[in-house]
């Protein structure tokens, strides 16, 4: 145990200084890197923003609290951004692809080439900052106590978001383990999904569509829901129990269809290298 | 003529060969209902006031959906980047821009009758008046949307040409296109409602020619003629600028493989 934890530390180590050494090729690339991620992030939540800022906020969110959602939506992607790059999140690219097979051949374990290949600290990094200054402002604007209980409670939810984002996206992109042709680009489609809807605050939804926004397209799970957790808006136990629940029950569901794939993966392997495969 | 409308045909039967396109659908439906309902928590109690009455704004939510990838101006010329088919394109004794367009009016039929016809079919059970403002608004959005293609075609080329002149990652570049183009076109949120005189500002701009304009005549939210008139200025302005920028960078495409 202790032994693979110091080994996912010395890749972090390892991919971070490959990350800065593809930036440090030039200014052209970090720039270009570094200024649309913070382009993409920032035209994300600005819609949202300018809407808040022109009703003071979106009933029953004030400006404020509608700040504090965009940054945690921010910090959600900016965070899986930094963590799982290179298509470690978008996993029906690298089984469409066949790159799976690269991971495979690493004496690693299957998990911890997962977690550690996608290690992008430079490149990924430009949604961070945005959300992290959001989240600050919004915190001062609202007086929020913020104790070390608050910032735990931050930290969980945004892990639990991170799990249910990727969740959703392996249960999905695991798609492409037995069509890797036309579900290569599914997670394209799973992630335009979940960060097109997460910055809305979905409270005057009908039941049924909020229900779907929480279940079958969790996008209420990645921003809305732990946001009113954290802003006391919803201050009973299911507010803050409900987020870690979903993202082990969606986690688990996630596994099983992976892990199913995998199998079915074994025993077909990929096409990438044979004379009539799509990819050739 | 004839071999476009076999490249539009040709074109739309490919629409079929993914299903991704029915979670496409799923994102705009979902998408239009949580805009109706956000804009009904917004504008539906008396204090809040506004450039556009509540009904005009879930018109110009719905309608903004049904024509989308019109007002969008979205086409396969990233793709074919990305793809390295803009190499076959080059040799195919056709215009390169006009392939382009030809293969979206295919893809955008094809969408138009999956998605954008049924939508409108619902508009009476998601409680939206899909009518246009008058008659006259009718026609003029016919106009306008033609002309909004027009400026949505020029960027898209610009865009590429800017893409292959300084050497930028297909994608990258596209997104980023599509993200401050969403913001900035008014074709999720309506200009009008753009805090400190924002709007206003944007109005000018080419992107909001591709959406603001056609929906805002489309609900009377705005002076048609001056809408239009700005959208001609754009027309003729980009279209000299993307032919030269295109006709300068064109010979620096370098195709790699996927």
């Amino acid at each position: 145990m202790v032994a693979s934890v110091r080994r996912v530390f010395e890749l972090w180590g390892l991919y971070a200084r490959l990350d800065m050494l593809y930036v440090l090729r030039g200014p052209q690339i970090a720039l270009s890197f570094y200024v649309s991620d913070l382009i993409l992030g920032m035209a994300a939540v600005t819609a949202m923003f300018l809407l808040a800022q022109r009703f003071d906020g979106i009933p029953p969110w004030s400006r404020d609290q509608m700040l504090f959602l965009l940054g945690y939506a921010l910090l959600v992607r900016g965070t899986i951004d930094v963590f799982f790059n290179y298509n470690i999140s978008f996993i029906s690219r690298r089984i469409g692809r066949g790159q799976l097979d690269h991971v495979l051949v690493q004496p690693q374990p299957l998990w911890m080439v997962l977690l550690t290949e996608g290690f992008a600290p430079v490149t990924g990094a430009g949604m961070l900052l945005p959300g992290l200054l959001l989240i600050g402002w919004s915190v001062e604007q609202l007086q929020l106590s913020v104790t070390f209980a608050w910032l735990a409670l931050l930290a969980l939810s945004l892990a639990c978001s991170i799990v249910v984002v990727l969740a959703f996206s392996y249960a999905w992109g695991s798609l492409a383990f037995w069509a890797p042709r036309s579900a290569e680009e599914l997670n394209s489609s799973t992630w335009q999904l979940l960060t097109q809807l997460d910055v809305f605050p979905l409270d005057p939804l009908p039941t049924l569509a909020l229900t779907g926004l929480l279940t079958f397209v969790p996008a209420g799970l990645v921003a809305w829901y732990p946001a009113r957790a954290l802003l006391g808006i919803d201050a009973s136990p299911l507010g803050w129990l409900g987020l870690p629940a979903a993202a082990l029950v969606l986690g688990s569901l996630c596994l099983f269809i992976f892990m199913r794939g995998l199998a079915h993966y074994g025993r077909t392997g990929s096409t990438r290298y044979l004379s009539y495969g799509h990819r050739r | 003529m004839r071999a476009y409308l076999k490249t539009a045909a040709m074109s739309a039967g490919t629409v079929g060969d993914s299903p991704l396109f029915l979670l496409d659908y799923a994102l705009r439906l979902l998408r239009v209902i949580v805009l109706l309902s956000l804009w009904r928590a917004i504008l539906g109690n008396s204090t809040a006031t506004g450039a556009m009455p509540l009904g005009a704004v879930l018109t110009y939510t719905l309608i903004g959906e049904v024509f989308a990838y019109q007002l969008e101006a979205r086409t396969s010329l990233p793709n074919a980047f990305w793809e390295g088919t803009i190499v076959l394109r080059f040799l195919r004794p056709m215009g390169l821009v006009r392939q382009f367009v030809a293969e979206s009016s295919g893809v955008w039929l094809v969408h138009f009758a999956l998605f954008s016809i049924p939508l409108l079919l619902l508009s009476p059970l998601l409680g939206v008046d899909p009518r246009p403002a008058s008659p006259l608004a009718a026609v003029l959005f016919a106009v306008s949307l033609g002309l909004g293609i027009l400026v949505g075609l020029a960027i898209e080329v610009l865009f590429a040409a800017l893409t292959v002149g300084f050497e930028q990652p297909v994608w990258l570049v596209h997104q980023m296109r599509m993200a401050v183009g969403t913001l900035l076109s008014g074709s999720l949120l309506p200009l009008a409602y753009y805090p400190w005189g924002l709007g206003e500002l944007f109005s000018w701009l080419p992107f909001a020619s591709t959406a603001w304009a056609p929906l805002a005549i489309f609900t009377g939210a705005g002076d048609p003629l001056r809408l239009l008139l700005v959208q001609v200025g754009w027309v003729l302005v980009l279209w000299p600028l993307t032919n030269r920028l295109w006709a300068a960078n064109r010979e620096k495409v370098v195709g790699y493989g996927g």
